[in-house]
């Protein structure tokens, strides 16, 4: 070898044993780490549900449909040279036959014409040769086996039907988007459909129109389909912009990037400080190996040599750790995703290493650049000439430049941009109070004590550092507490906040002939609920003239313009709903009339005594608003923006609707009404919301993992931070030792001082954490934010233990003999 | 080798003078300094202690710019040189002894000194070097560590270190000044036995004038005037 890379090595091998070498090794390790489990996640993702999107949809167009598919509609499809095929999708429970004892599950059912899927594959255990289950028979994914114990080649209930499982259901495309894709999913063949009865004309489903064909064909029959649609209708193509499975995957992609920046932020400042601190160690060896010869190209290479092979080395390990954890991940994702992800592109594997060259490039160069110009002059005076202008500007040119990196890496740069702001005001404020709330501390103690005294020096000596330690700690600790506590609380939370008897189960698709059996069937085992009819209308009049030319934009947004309504009518005001203003009907009144709900009155500036047209069916029904009314949307009962007064909408086709409450032993009337009404949608909400806490919990355990690493991050810095102002602390210490303070004062200030320090830090991150959780839950779950005592302890102790352990494995006690060493050599 | 090898001077400063400006004020260190040095003359610079001894000597080597005045280095004029050519000017010509030794601690003394052979592109850099630390008595001691050197061992290495590249000028800054006297003592004999036998110009600064004795020449700097003694 020759001699530059080895003095690099040599060099960079004898500071290993330093910390800030160690800090700014494990920082960028991290670094690499993140960034190549991010990437590869990402790129695994959108190769596998975005760009093969064709085998995510089960073809290249499909029409989705909240109604039956228009016949014209089809037969003119038909006419075309594309390949079609049909699928039903709804949610239903099925139940074990054979089992009086296993609770029925909600499944979300696909019933499917052959071919199917038109593109992809479905892949079940064991091997079929088919792509669809034959008549009688049912695919189902293994969350379904084991939650009702059944086994390939059991029955299962559907409806009035019973299907024989076949197979397990491994992964299929065209799997729905949103619940639909949460849910344990059931395959059947839709010749079956009918003779289960689950599915009455007028039942919530939905419809699909899979289609395939010549790239031309497809965008000439989307270009055709797109101005027909109906609102009730979408079409799903290749395009991006789709909202796939994909999507809240993406989603969840993004959040747990935005969660890595935090990581990354923290690992380029350790490793910013790290090469400061290391620079301002080199100065005398540079100067040295300049007057030994060197010129300043080579001693530039040197330094640039040892970069380049401890990168070298990192990069290796980080993309063994990133592959390890990526397995993780997988591992949890695995569930959700509709099959199995393809190999990551092996440019994806190249991020995070590039990434972290960047870092330390950027980072590394201007400290390196000044080192390789060191006066050799140095060698004979010992000062440190000051940072020229230059210098300064290259530095920040080159922080600024990898803050650029770090957004495009994210490619949410807007998002990213506004944590980097809010982390940065956010630092820089904390810093600032903690700071002054140290001060104003650290004043009455010094009246009081001698050690407070010295206190005070010391927080003026230390200022700057407790500002840039406070900053990160009061963040770190606000990031894990909000993560920590949101992630338990949220869900339940929302659950609890509902009153002890709101329903936990919806029955929807009651068809009008089945409602007084139903009606007997509730009385008799005193089942508390009350139906109520549901019609499909749009509202497109308001006092007898088309309602849009008299709505301004922003109205003309409003949901309830924007898609059909569900109308209901009813004789007595729903229990549930206030009446806010005006008179409900006694009786049938001789016009229509209507009772609307307060915020679409106020969205769309309407007033009693207006009179609204909706169009149902392709029939004209107006009426006049003769109340308003509060309804508690979250209520789990049945809720509709506008009620008719009876015999407005009597002969218009209707399903019906309710919800109950059922708990413990009741809970079997529930599988009773199944058996009694097999056609019936029941819905079961406990088990809806547990799915949903299921995916929410592997998102959680995804970002803790992140959220760790950048925990790490955090705990390195702030060892840095502490090393940063060591050489200082060892001869502050030295001298008060000389000057007459014992060994055991001068580590009780430090031990005030951290302690005092964790403190503020701890109390000023459990304000902020209970800030951002009262945010949280207002925004998002509109739940009364509530105060979590135990934060305002578990975060100071936490911290103080923190900043007491770090400053003490730091910082070994000085012993007298080697005070005065100490101070000669800084003499 | 170019002409200049033949002329019998080996420095010369002309009207040299150094100020610094500090937030103070202007400090003047010294103003209108003439000196002449000739080849394989060995000088020694006394003075107190701030006095300007260690300025001067960075001038003088080519380290620093005077703030007015020039100086020739084996008949270079050092300001007309850029960075590039003064390190290889001094690369080709010049050796230092500090006073704090300044050896790389990760090296053992042997790779020390064989450092800055390698750095030029030598022969036979580590054969060099363990007959230069026979030399200086530490033959045995090739394979240690700085730490595990003591004060005065360390300094030798340094100085076979200095002579290793076998520069035609040597500046020593206080080379005694952190060892005991007797270390100090034998330290000296034999930083002026290889400057005899090498025939090197030496420079060395000294507070101690028993040292100062032994070089053929003795200027003292006081009060920013340079005086023979
Ligand atoms: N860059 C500088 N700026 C200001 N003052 C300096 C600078 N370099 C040296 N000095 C001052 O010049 C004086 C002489 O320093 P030095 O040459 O090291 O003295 P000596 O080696 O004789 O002890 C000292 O007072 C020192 O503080
Ligand atoms: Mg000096």
């Amino acid at each position: 070898m020759s001699l530059l890379p080895r003095l690099a090595l040599r060099q960079l091998r004898s500071q290993l044993r330093t910390t800030e070498w160690r800090a700014l090794l494990l920082a960028t390790w991290i670094a690499i780490t993140l960034t190549t489990l991010l990437t590869l996640l990402g790129d695994r993702l959108e190769r596998g549900l975005l760009r093969e999107s064709a085998n995510l949809l089960g073809a290249d167009l499909v029409l989705s449909s909240s109604r039956p598919l228009d016949n014209d509609r089809l037969a003119s499809i038909a006419t075309q040279d594309v390949q079609t095929t049909r699928v039903v999708q709804f949610p239903s429970m099925i139940s074990d036959p054979a089992s009086t004892e296993t609770p029925p599950m909600l499944v979300s059912v696909r019933a499917a014409d052959t071919p199917y899927p038109l593109r992809g594959e479905i892949v079940t255990q064991p091997v079929q040769n088919q792509a669809l289950p034959d008549k009688g028979e049912a695919w189902v994914e293994a969350r379904i086996l084991e939650q009702l114990e059944l086994e390939i080649g059991d029955l299962l209930q559907l409806g009035y039907s019973q299907f024989r499982i076949s197979a397990e259901l491994i992964s299929s495309p065209d799997r729905g988007s949103g619940f639909r894709s949460f849910s344990p999913q059931l395959l059947i063949n839709r010749s079956d459909l009918d003779a289960s009865g689950v599915l009455a004309p007028g039942s919530r489903a939905n419809f699909r129109l899979l289609m395939a064909g010549s790239p031309e064909q497809i965008a000439a029959l989307e270009a055709e389909l797109d101005p027909t649609l109906a609102d009730y209708e979408r079409l799903l193509s290749l395009r991006l912009d789709q909202p796939l499975t994909g999507n809240t995957l993406g989603n969840a992609l993004a959040y747990l990037k935005l969660a890595a920046l935090t990581a990354l932020l923290l690992s380029a400042l350790t490793i910013l400080l790290s090469l400061r601190r290391f620079s301002q160690k080199q100065y005398t060896r540079s100067a040295l190996l300049l007057n030994l010869g060197l010129n300043s190209e080579q001693l530039l290479r040197i330094y640039l040599y040892q970069l380049l092979i401890a990168w070298g080395a990192l990069a290796l390990l980080g993309l063994a750790s990133a592959a390890s954890l990526d397995s993780l991940v997988q591992g949890w994702l695995s569930t959700l995703l509709p099959q199995q992800l393809p190999d990551a592109t092996p440019l994806a594997w190249l991020s995070g290493p590039a990434l972290g060259l960047v870092m330390l490039i950027l980072l590394g160069l201007p400290p390196i650049l000044s080192l390789s110009r060191v006066p050799v002059a140095h060698l004979l005076r010992g000062d440190t000439p000051p940072q020229d202008r230059r210098a300064r500007l290259l530095q920040i040119s080159c922080v600024l430049l990898l803050a650029l990196t770090l957004l495009l890496f994210l490619r949410a740069p807007i998002a990213a941009l506004i944590l980097l702001a809010l982390l940065l005001v956010g630092g820089v404020l904390f810093g600032y109070i903690a700071q002054a709330i140290l001060t104003r501390v650290a004043e009455p103690l010094a009246r009081r004590l001698l050690l407070g005294r010295l206190l005070r020096l010391r927080l003026r000596q230390q200022r700057r550092w407790h500002r840039l330690q406070s900053a990160v700690i009061v963040l770190l600790l606000t990031l894990l507490a909000v993560v920590w506590i949101s992630r338990a609380d949220l869900l339940s939370e929302w659950r609890a906040k509902f009153p002890t008897d709101t329903p936990n189960y919806f029955v929807i698709n009651i068809q009008p002939w089945q409602r007084s059996d139903l009606d007997s069937f509730m009385q008799a085992n005193a089942i508390d609920s009350a139906l109520y009819p549901m019609i499909r209308g749009r509202l497109n009049q308001l006092n007898g003239k088309p309602i849009r030319p008299q709505l301004t934009p922003d109205q003309l947004g409003d949901n309830t313009l924007r898609r059909e309504l569900n109308l209901s009518w009813a004789l007595n005001k729903p229990e549930h709903n206030e009446l806010l203003n005006g008179s409900w009907w006694s009786s049938t009144p001789e016009q229509p009339q209507i009772s609307v709900e307060q915020d679409m009155m106020e969205d769309l500036g309407l007033k009693l005594g207006d009179r609204l047209g909706f169009d149902i069916g392709g029939q004209q029904v107006d009426a006049e608003i003769t109340s308003i009314r509060g309804v508690e949307w979250t209520s789990f009962r049945p809720n509709f923006y506008v009620i008719f007064s009876p015999g407005a909408l009597e002969s218009y086709p209707s399903t019906w609707i309710t919800s109950f409450r059922l708990e413990g032993e009741r809970k079997r009337l529930a599988t009773e009404m199944l058996q009694q009404f097999p056609s019936l949608t029941l819905v079961d909400i406990d088990q809806l919301l547990s799915q949903l806490a299921t995916w929410l919990k592997r998102l959680g355990d995804s970002s803790a993992m992140v959220l760790g690493l950048t925990l790490v991050c955090g705990l390195i810095l702030m060892a840095v931070t502490l090393l940063q102002a060591l050489e200082q602390r060892r001869f502050e210490a030295a001298l008060m030792q000389t000057l007459g303070a014992s060994g055991e004062q001068t580590r009780r200030l430090d031990l005030l001082e951290f302690l005092l320090l964790g403190l503020v830090c701890g109390l000023l991150a459990g304000l902020s954490a209970e800030l951002t959780l009262a945010g949280l839950h207002l925004a998002l779950l509109d739940v009364d934010p509530k105060l979590h005592p135990w934060l305002w302890v578990t975060l100071p102790a936490l911290s103080s233990a923190f900043f007491v352990l770090t400053g003490f494995l730091i910082r070994r006690p000085l012993q007298l003999d080697q005070c005065y060493r100490l101070l000669r050599s800084q003499s | 080798m170019d002409q200049s090898t033949l002329s019998p001077t080996m420095i010369e400063a002309q009207a040299l003078s150094k100020h610094f400006d500090t937030e103070a004020g202007r400090v003047d260190l010294f103003t209108g300094i003439d000196l002449v040095v000739t080849r394989g003359e060995s000088l020694a610079v006394i003075g107190r202690s701030g006095a300007g001894k260690s300025t001067l000597l960075s001038l003088l080597a080519g380290l620093d710019t005077p703030s007015s005045g020039s100086v020739s280095i084996d008949g270079h004029r050092i300001e007309t040189l850029d960075d590039r050519q003064r390190a290889d000017l001094r690369a080709r010509k010049i050796s230092f002894i500090f006073q704090s030794f300044h050896l790389l601690p990760e090296l053992t003394a042997l790779d020390n000194v064989r450092l800055p052979l390698e750095i030029r592109g030598a022969e036979n850099p580590k054969h060099d070097a363990r007959q230069w630390l026979d030399e200086v008595g530490l033959g045995e001691r090739t394979d240690h560590y700085p730490s595990q050197l003591s004060g005065g061992e360390q300094q030798r290495v340094a100085i076979a270190r200095a002579f290793a590249t076998r520069p035609s000028l040597l500046f020593a800054d206080e080379p005694t000044g952190n060892l005991d006297e007797e270390t100090g003592r034998t330290i000296i004999d034999q930083l002026f036995r290889l400057n005899a036998q090498q025939g090197t110009t030496l420079i060395l600064i000294t507070h101690d004038s028993e040292l100062a004795m032994r070089c053929q020449r003795r200027l003292r700097l006081h009060n920013g005037a340079l005086t023979e003694v």
